[in-house]
């Protein structure tokens, strides 16, 4: 009888493989844990009140108004001065300013490409005041014009290019508790996005905001406006390093199993089957996904390169959704001859529906961010509600898989059952035929329900604990988030190689089996070919012994 | 010698060890202060920040003061707009009551809030705090902003080994450096080893705790598709009425603690296990027994304070003569205890009011006129 590798493997070499990719695993966390940083930065910024006293926005002059260095803005500390008044600056002249990075330790520091994204956010700080009051009993809409520049360390100071211009429509949400409603007591907002870059390619960054004022409508009366901070968040560039290294590491390693699998297969001297097949999709879209093409983001510019990460994630994600159903399907060991894509068209038209809902999500979020980096769908009501709304397919079809997938695996244990009454009174070859097949299985059950609850504990653990964990008094810390990732990432490797291995057909017991076929009937045999899928390679083996 | 041992180490930041310290009754370092006052008469807009470096204005720093601040450069502007918003903050939080906060600005040399921090009472208690956090809060605004350009990088809250520079793990947190900017600054000038002392170091360290424990946590989710599989948290710095307010609470229910406890016996304790010779905890006896002892955020003072009722030439203090009083509370505003039971005279007036005001996000008032009878009580 012909199998896959599992069931021919020894305990001891199971045990072997187990154990070396459980180091593996634990390798990979660890690398995430302790070699590598935290994996995103905050810089969280105070914008500079640039004073545009020529109204030079608004005459569309492009000079950007710069916080620091040689061309700053003349500027105002605060909306409290008295030259506000004096100089009767009106809010149209006013321009937020605030240059990226901030310089620390005496050095002027650059963004560097390894920083790879950068999301920025504002943090409005409104202040309680009677005179000037904040609307509470409607969210009061802003509207953002806002300039991004960039300029590179090369450059001259003043030679900021524009990188992007919009004007933004934004809800501002903000509350205060009843005890603290006096002068001068900050509101709690909540915080607006801004922009997302998919690529740091330039040293430095320049963003000016102006939040302008017209009679003949109610955009901006938000109250009393004390500070505008500027939030950046980038992903460190520790974090990308080791990512970049793990990357680079599994992909020629999953491509090596890879063909060797495939080269296994196409040795049976048959045609493929469908878990076969699938089980080498998994492995190619992993392969994709492995792909460190990232490289090429430190020498080219490549904004879309968030997007097309979130796509080969989800395509992964998709492909093991897809794998597990037609896994358990195959192994329903009822009558029915499946093996074909066909034949489970309604579960994945579930997974395809649900990834399609999160792929037109994606594509309206991030896909419009490449043409304007300020973007946000969740900003106007209408793409507020459509993005909800994808995200709600996605969900409803999440939990019908799940209950498809529940479904079919409830199924395979009632019909193991059932088989196992009568496995006693089978003859050796359908025994061993069908033993095979619950150990393979049920061992598949193991490792994946395994691999989804490490998942879902390690995430519910980051969310509990503050990201950072420290072991006794010793100074070994453990980044936890970091950890996550990576480990989370390594190990649908490690799953993705591990079904690589063992359910690849095995050619071990051709010379083993041949004792226990003598005392198979002629009847059997033709019960047997028409087995299921999975016995295709028991068929053709038989087949091809009968015609012998 | 141990004393002077324990002395230096609870000095540390201060290195005031490879000096001899002179008694200083009258702190010559809250000069300070007096920074507050620049560029009062036409606050013009200033100029950009980098020009800042050689402001004049660093005459009422200490030796050491000064070379601190010249390291930092831009930081002499954080910490004159430091002494405004505290002196700001102080007449805020005390305009309702007998001792008002009242400032002077004499360019003599004298402490501009007057002889009152000389004394060992709540308000020169709460002086010390809301100086020392307006210094922390302001430099950390002032990193935030990118005006200082020396704030610390420090991504950690452990020792990570050297080379994890900003690309490697970016760089995060002004608070700290605000903080230890403040603790070198202002507690540089507290020479001496006297009772006094030990009180004006932890109000100081009081106020800094206040600006540091005020942070709010803020987060943003940015997984995959925006999804909270990553998040990113940060502090950010709440605003200075806010620490005003809570130093405010501290200074309502200060501790009063016994003279002659300077708090070094403690420090000889905790040196002794090996631990806290960096940290300076200082450890007061309250003069109530049934008190507790004072925590790093509770103010503390050891004299009773002035009943502020009557002209004090001594303190700087113009007695309530004349203050406006509420006629309808009872509390310290009102006029039975703002007046000192002297009674107070009614006075009707017109007055000239702006009124139906259109207000813009910041600035930009729209105004009428208007003329409105009002009636005020004056203190006699």
């Amino acid at each position: 009888m012909a199998g896959v590798v599992l069931e021919t493997l020894s305990n001891k070499k199971l045990l072997i493989l187990s154990f070396s990719l459980a180091i593996i695993l634990t390798v990979f966390f660890l690398i995430g844990g302790i070699v590598a940083p935290s994996p995103n930065s905050v810089m969280d910024t105070l914008t500079v009140k640039c004073y545009d006293k020529d109204n030079g926005w608004h005459l569309n002059n492009m000079k950007p108004f710069t916080p620091r260095g040689k061309d700053s803005c003349k500027y105002i500390d605060s909306f409290n001065d008295e030259e506000i008044e004096l100089k009767k600056i009106d809010a149209n002249e006013i321009v937020f300013s605030q240059l990226l990075p901030l310089p620390k330790e005496g050095i002027d520091l650059d963004m560097s490409r390894w920083f790879q994204n950068l999301i920025a956010v504002m943090d409005v700080n409104v202040e309680y005041d009677e005179d000037n009051p904040y609307p509470e009993n409607n969210k009061p809409e802003m509207l953002i014009e806002a300039k991004l520049f960039y300029r590179d360390k090369e450059d001259d100071e003043s030679d900021w290019k524009l990188l992007a211009e919009s004007s933004e429509q934004r809800t501002l949400d903000c509350t205060i508790e009843p005890e603290r409603r006096r002068k001068g007591n900050l509101y709690t907002c909540e915080l607006i996005s801004l922009f997302e870059l998919g690529s740091v390619h330039y040293d430095y960054y320049l963003i000016n905001i102006r939040l302008p004022i017209d009679p003949r409508n109610t955009m901006n009366r938000i109250g009393k406006l004390a500070d505008m901070h500027v939030i950046a968040i980038f992903q460190n560039g520790g974090f990308t390093k080791v990512w970049f290294s793990m990357k680079t590491v599994l992909f020629p390693m999953v491509l090596v199993v890879l063909v060797w699998f495939w080269r296994r297969v196409q040795t049976q001297g048959r045609s493929t089957n469908l878990t076969e097949r699938t089980i080498f999709a998994l492995g190619i879209i992993l392969s994709i996904m492995n792909c460190p093409i990232e490289w090429l983001t430190l020498a080219v510019n490549m904004p879309y390169m968030m997007l097309l990460n979130d796509i080969r994630d989800g395509a992964f994600y998709a492909m093991l959704l897809s794998f597990w159903i037609i896994f358990v399907g195959e192994h329903m060991m009822d009558q029915v001859d499946r093996n074909r894509l066909m034949a489970y068209w309604k579960h994945l038209t579930v997974v395809i529906l649900g990834c399609l809902a999160l792929f037109i999500f994606e594509m309206c979020e991030r896909g419009r961010q490449l043409v304007n980096p300020f973007f946000s769908i969740w900003s106007s009501e209408i793409g507020g509600a459509a993005a909800f709304g994808f995200i709600i397919t996605a969900g409803i079809a999440a939990c019908i898989y799940f209950l498809f997938l529940c479904y079919l695996v409830f199924r395979v244990f009632r019909n193991i059952s059932l088989k196992r009454t009568s496995l006693l009174h089978m003859s050796t070859l359908r025994r061993k035929y069908y033993s095979g097949l619950i150990f393979r299985f049920k061992f598949l059950m193991i490792v994946t329900l395994l691999c989804a609850a490490l998942t879902v504990i390690f995430f519910i653990i980051g969310q509990l604990s503050e990201g950072q964990w420290k072991w006794g008094d010793i100074d070994v810390s453990l980044e936890y988030t970091s950890a996550f990732l990576t480990g989370v990432y390594g190990m649908w490797n490690v799953y993705v190689i591990a079904i690589l291995c063992l359910y690849a057909p095995s050619h071990k017991k051709f010379t083993t089996e041949t004792d226990d076929t003598d005392t198979n009937s002629r009847e059997e045999e033709v019960q047997l070919t028409q087995l299921p899928s999975e016995a295709s390679t028991l068929t053709s083996f038989i087949t091809k012994q009968s015609a012998d | 010698m141990h004393l002077m041992v324990t002395l230096c180490l609870m000095l540390l930041t201060t290195d005031v060890c490879s000096q001899k310290s002179t008694k200083v009754k009258a702190p010559k370092g809250t000069k300070w202060w007096s920074l507050a006052k620049a560029g009062e008469p036409s606050n013009d807009l200033r100029s950009p920040l980098t020009k800042h470096n050689n402001n004049p204005s660093l005459e009422p720093l200490t030796k050491r003061q000064r070379k601190l601040v010249t390291k930092n450069p831009g930081s002499i502007v954080a910490v004159e707009s430091g002494a405004k918003m505290a002196i700001q903050e102080c007449k805020h939080q005390f305009k309702n009551r007998r001792w008002n906060c009242p400032t002077n600005f004499d360019g003599h040399g004298n402490s501009i809030f007057g002889k009152i921090i000389q004394k060992g009472c709540r308000e020169s208690a709460f002086i010390y705090a809301i100086t020392s956090a307006a210094v922390a809060h302001s430099v950390s605004r002032s990193c935030a902003e990118g005006g200082i350009s020396t704030c610390t990088c420090d991504t950690e809250p452990h020792d990570r080994p050297a080379g994890r520079d900003w690309e490697w793990s970016g760089c995060s947190d002004n608070a700290k450096f605000g903080h230890a900017f403040s603790r070198k600054f202002v507690d540089i000038l507290e020479k001496g080893r006297d009772f006094r002392y030990m009180t004006n170091l932890h109000n100081n360290e009081a106020g800094r705790v206040h600006v540091s424990s005020g942070l709010r946590r803020d987060c943003k989710c940015h997984g995959m598709s925006g999804s909270c599989a990553v998040k990113t948290c940060w502090m950010s710095l709440t605003s200075f009425r806010e620490v005003g307010n809570s130093l405010k609470d501290r200074f309502d229910g200060a501790t009063r603690i016994l003279p002659g406890n300077d708090g070094l016996k403690a420090e000889e304790e905790n040196s002794g296990n090996g631990r806290g010779s960096k940290k300076r905890k200082l450890s007061f006896t309250p003069a109530n027994p049934n008190h507790k002892h004072p925590g790093k955020r509770d103010l503390v003072y050891f004299e009773d304070s002035p009943s502020f009722c009557e002209k004090d030439q001594g303190l700087g203090h113009n007695g309530t003569t004349g203050r406006e009083c509420n006629g309808t509370s009872i509390g310290i505003d009102g006029c039975d205890l703002m007046c000192c039971g002297r009674g107070y005279r009614t006075e009707e007036y017109v007055a000239r009011e702006r009124c139906q005001c259109q207000f813009h996000w910041c600035c930009d008032v729209i105004c009428k006129v208007c003329t409105v009878n009002k009636t005020r009580h004056m203190c006699l």
